[in-house]
């Protein structure tokens, strides 16, 4: 049997037989309810008015039961609607633009790297390697204390990035959404691998003087997935306290990590990163309902920290020589393979339509039951979502996700075009990626988002957003100057 | 002691803001190629400014550089070899080197002690590397002058660029700082090619230019193997009314003419030359001859030596040898030139020659205009330096324009001899004459 089907599948007709099973599926209650309000209304019809009042003029109602019947009418609808958690509003996000003095084109970065590491020429090979194939384009950005020869990474100079990029998204996303700062009730700031004393958030709040007391965090280490964990946690935060703004703010900060020893291993991760930031205004006011972007609906977090391989996947350490750099192991992309697939086992039932789940719980129970050869049904997640945001890891990273939940090439145009334009940013490159669909105007009220994001531990989070509002173009986001450029067919290797 | 009055903060790679079209590449021309062991180095020192912040010119200055690399894709690229062996620039997007350093004191003050030494410090400069691939062919040095001022060092190879390109860059850059547009956009392409058809059948080529060239590019002598002559340069400035009163004197029409003249004398005299004079080149910028637009981005100076009458009378000498200068100046025109273009298109050499290796070099950067250049409204520069290094053979000769407040006649001129011979030359009866200031050395 699992021999003819590939074959069906390719025909017109088994395409018709499928819509009309997820129609079925989808919409069984309707379709169960119209045949018996048909007959209810032919019975009505039947009985005539004058049975009708008879009817309800048996029905003996005395005021007790009336009233104990409003009662517990009123008192469920209450309780209905104060325990439903209260909804959260993405009103409008903003991403850092770096200067275009801060590029780095491939030869550069290459110049560097020889002049640097003279003494290691298959190190500075094994980094020409990576960068042809990194998906990486000419117009990425490093910090200026990078570009030094050799580079600086001192305290000051992280210091100096971290104001940079988080100021500016800062006052970008206040612009945007007209917040004055008093108003900020949570900050929740994310930066994995640079953590000072007085932590981030501290310096926001001195900078922007926001309110003594404001509810501040400030999350360091967690990865590249950090970002939506700010969000989870943002959202808990907002379920608590009513009628409240909370302004995340995920970067990465390159300047202290810049590795400067000859593992390999290690060596990877300064071909990848680059500058970027992202802030972010979530609410759970009324008032924003009508203005805000997005709807938070699901927020979905997988851990794999359990497993020792899983936990030692990315790992920062020192090197022979005492450099401190971060070491990807080899099996990576596999543990990246099976975090997805534990997430996608828990957010599956919560976005996907009953058509989809039938199949796969059928395949399941075949495969279990039957014979375990049948291959596993892959759900089509394409008709959960609208748009794929994949955390712009790495072009191997896309790949593979491409592959495992079979997206269609336009679905993966996001995050591909942000790995080239901006690199891999970290934990904001989701909200570049979610700028680019925005600024294509594919996004249209009531279009659902699924973004995926990998990180150190290992994790594999993702949000759901459902679009609020049919989203206009506009002229101050980071992809203003190039987005008529993009997309752009990315080489399988660039020759430098 | 000069190392403590200047220290060296930061290196790194200015890039420029768009990306070059990828996969460009631009060959040298033959006149390009033969400067393969030049470079050239330019000091410009602006006056102070009123922004007094350290460290807020040399960004803004730094931010304007990549915005205006962005027209000079070819000063950005890197040298790679044709399959024919000869140079060509892979416009790869790899950036110029800059080096920000601060420096004790002001402007002024450096000024009035520099010699040349100190002057170079000024200008960042590395030799060509083993793998050129790797190595960046132009560097600009930003030193800022606690008490106020500020020094621009420009330096290039002169495989790709010659005085008056590097000025013409230069100028780019200020009026990108400036007003946002580069006022005289730059041209890259090649030389005139040689004419086809109607060639005269009886035409001989001329031949005293192209065994000029020949000599040189045979010429294997260890002279430049060795440098450890001690250079210095003088700076000498002749005012306007000197230097009017020097064209009457050799009744040449040019200044360049009249100054050459005068400094082959007295440089001769000073080599111990008892009768007659050194051997001398003058060099020219041809971009007039050839017909091609100031904004030609690319090597066009040609050496030409310079003859005269052996046996002449003392006090005529002065004429004699002004008159020499013109008369090989007269000698290069459009039809020799395009001889000698391609005459070096088919004479193919292994090394690359050392032009001003071997006799004394006389070059007219009179036509430069270095002082229009302005990074800022109503900052002219108070001074420009020229270098052509290194220096081998004889010496050297620059002749210079002189600021603009000195007037339109005076000229700068910038001697490079060894160091008991230009002490001589300072002193000698017939330079005093024409009373020139002496700024450095």
């Amino acid at each position: 049997m699992p021999q003819t089907l590939p074959d069906f599948s390719n025909s017109v007709k088994l395409k018709y037989v499928k819509l009309g099973y997820q129609y079925l599926v989808n919409h069984i209650l309707y379709l169960l309810l119209v045949p018996i309000m048909v007959a209810i209304l032919i019975e009505v019809l039947r009985l005539g008015p004058d049975e009708i009042l008879n009817l309800w003029k048996s029905l003996h109602f005395d005021l007790v039961q009336i009233l104990c019947s409003s009662f517990l009418i009123i008192f469920i609808a209450t309780v209905y609607f104060m325990s439903k958690p209260r909804h959260v509003y993405l009103v409008d996000y903003a991403c850092y633009k770096p200067p275009v003095t801060c590029r780095v084109p491939f030869a550069t970065f290459m110049e560097h790297s020889r002049l640097i590491l003279k003494n290691n020429p298959k190190s500075v090979e094994f980094q020409m390697r990576i960068l042809e194939r990194s998906g990486l384009g000419e117009e990425t950005c490093l910090p200026p204390a990078i570009h030094y020869i050799p580079p600086t990474p001192t305290m000051e100079a992280a210091r100096g990035e971290a104001e940079l990029v988080i100021f500016s998204a800062m006052d970008s996303l206040l612009q945007k959404t007209g917040l004055k700062p008093k108003d900020i009730d949570i900050l929740i700031v994310n930066c994995s691998l640079f953590s000072p004393t007085p932590s981030l958030s501290a310096m926001v709040i001195n900078k922007y003087k926001l309110r003594s007391n404001i509810k501040s965090f400030n999350l360091s280490g967690m990865g590249c997935s950090a970002g939506l964990i700010s969000i989870d946690l943002a959202r808990d935060l907002l379920q608590v306290h009513p009628n409240s703004n909370a302004v995340v703010v995920s970067t990465e900060i390159i300047t202290p990590n810049y590795y400067q020893g000859n593992e390999r291993a290690m060596l990877l991760p300064n071909c990848l990163f680059r500058m970027g930031g992202a802030a972010i205004l979530l609410s759970n006011r009324r008032r924003n309902r009508s203005r805000a972007k997005y709807r938070l609906v699901h927020v979905v977090r997988t851990h794999k920290g359990a497993d020792d391989k899983a936990y030692r996947c990315v790992f920062e350490e020192e090197d022979k020589e005492g450099k401190v750099g971060i070491s990807l192991s080899k099996d990576l992309m596999a543990i990246a393979g099976e975090a997805l697939k534990s997430n996608i086992t828990t957010i599956g039932p919560l976005v996907l339509p009953a058509s989809e789940q039938l199949l796969f719980l059928m395949t399941l129970i075949g495969r279990k039951i039957f014979n375990p050869k049948w291959k596993p049904y892959i759900p089509d997640f394409k008709q959960a979502f609208e748009h794929f945001c994949i955390h712009a890891g790495g072009r191997a990273v896309i790949d593979e996700l491409q592959k495992n939940l079979q997206l269609s090439a336009e679905q993966v145009e996001a995050s591909r075009m942000t790995l080239h334009r901006f690199g891999n940013t970290s934990s904001s490159s989701l909200w570049y990626e979610m700028s680019y669909i925005e600024e294509k105007g594919r996004m249209k009220k009531g279009d659902r988002v699924w973004q995926i994001a990998f990180g150190s531990g290992f994790k594999c989070n993702s949000a759901v957003w459902k679009c609020n509002k049919t989203i206009k173009t506009t002229t101050d986001n980071p992809w203003s100057d190039c987005i008529d450029r993009y997309p752009v067919h990315i080489p399988e290797i660039v020759k430098l | 002691m000069t190392s403590e009055m200047i220290t060296y903060i930061c290196k790194r790679t200015v890039v420029s803001t768009k990306p070059a079209q990828a996969g460009k590449c631009n060959p040298l021309s033959v006149f390009d190629r033969l400067m393969e062991k030049n470079h050239i180095r330019i000091v410009y020192y602006f006056p102070s400014t009123r922004n007094g912040e350290p460290g807020v010119v040399t960004k803004k200055l730094r931010e304007s550089l990549s915005h205006v690399l962005t027209c000079f894709p070819i000063v950005t690229g890197r040298l790679q070899k044709k399959d024919d062996g000869h140079w060509m620039i892979k416009c790869n997007d790899a950036g110029v080197r800059m080096v920000e350093a601060r420096a004790q004191g002001s402007v002024e003050e450096w000024l009035k002690n520099v010699n040349r030494d100190k002057e170079l410090m000024l200008v960042t400069w590395e030799d060509m590397f083993h793998k050129p691939y790797f190595w960046a062919t132009f560097y600009v040095q930003l030193t800022e002058f606690e008490e106020g001022g500020l020094a621009i060092g420009f330096s290039c190879s002169h495989l790709l660029a010659d005085p008056t390109s590097a000025t013409m860059f230069v100028k780019a850059w200020a009026d990108t700082t400036l007003a946002g547009t580069m006022l005289a956009p730059p041209f890259f392409h090649p030389l005139p090619p040689p004419r086809l058809g109607n060639k005269n059948p009886n035409h001989n080529p001329y031949t005293d230019l192209i065994n000029h060239y020949k000599s040189t590019i045979d010429d294997r002598s260890p002279a430049f193997t060795n440098n450890i002559t001690n250079y210095v340069t003088a700076t000498l400035a002749f005012s306007g009314p000197m230097v009017q009163a020097c064209m009457l004197d050799t009744s040449r029409p040019s200044p360049f003419e009249a100054m050459a003249g005068l400094l082959w004398v007295c440089v001769s005299k000073v080599k111990g030359m008892k009768q007659g004079l050194i051997s001398m080149s003058i060099c020219l910028d041809m971009r007039k001859q050839l017909g091609l637009d100031k904004g030609f981005f690319g090597n066009c100076l040609v050496y030409n030596k310079v003859h005269h009458a052996e046996s002449l009378l003392d006090k005529s000498e002065l004429s004699e040898a002004a008159r020499a200068v013109g008369e090989s100046v007269t000698k290069m025109n459009n039809e020799r030139i395009m001889d000698l273009i391609e005459w070096l298109e088919h004479h193919d050499y292994e090394f690359p020659p050392l032009m001003n290796g071997h006799d004394l070099i006389c070059a007219n950067l009179e036509d430069l205009d270095p002082y229009a250049t302005l990074f800022e409204e109503g900052f002219v520069p108070i001074r420009v330096s020229y270098y052509v290094e290194p220096v081998f053979g004889i010496g050297q000769i620059l002749v210079l324009q002189s600021p603009p407040s000195e007037g339109p006649l005076s000229r700068m001129v910038m001697v490079t001899l060894p160091a008991d011979e230009l002490s001589k030359l300072c002193d000698d009866d017939l330079i005093l004459r024409f009373n020139p200031t002496i700024l450095m050395g």
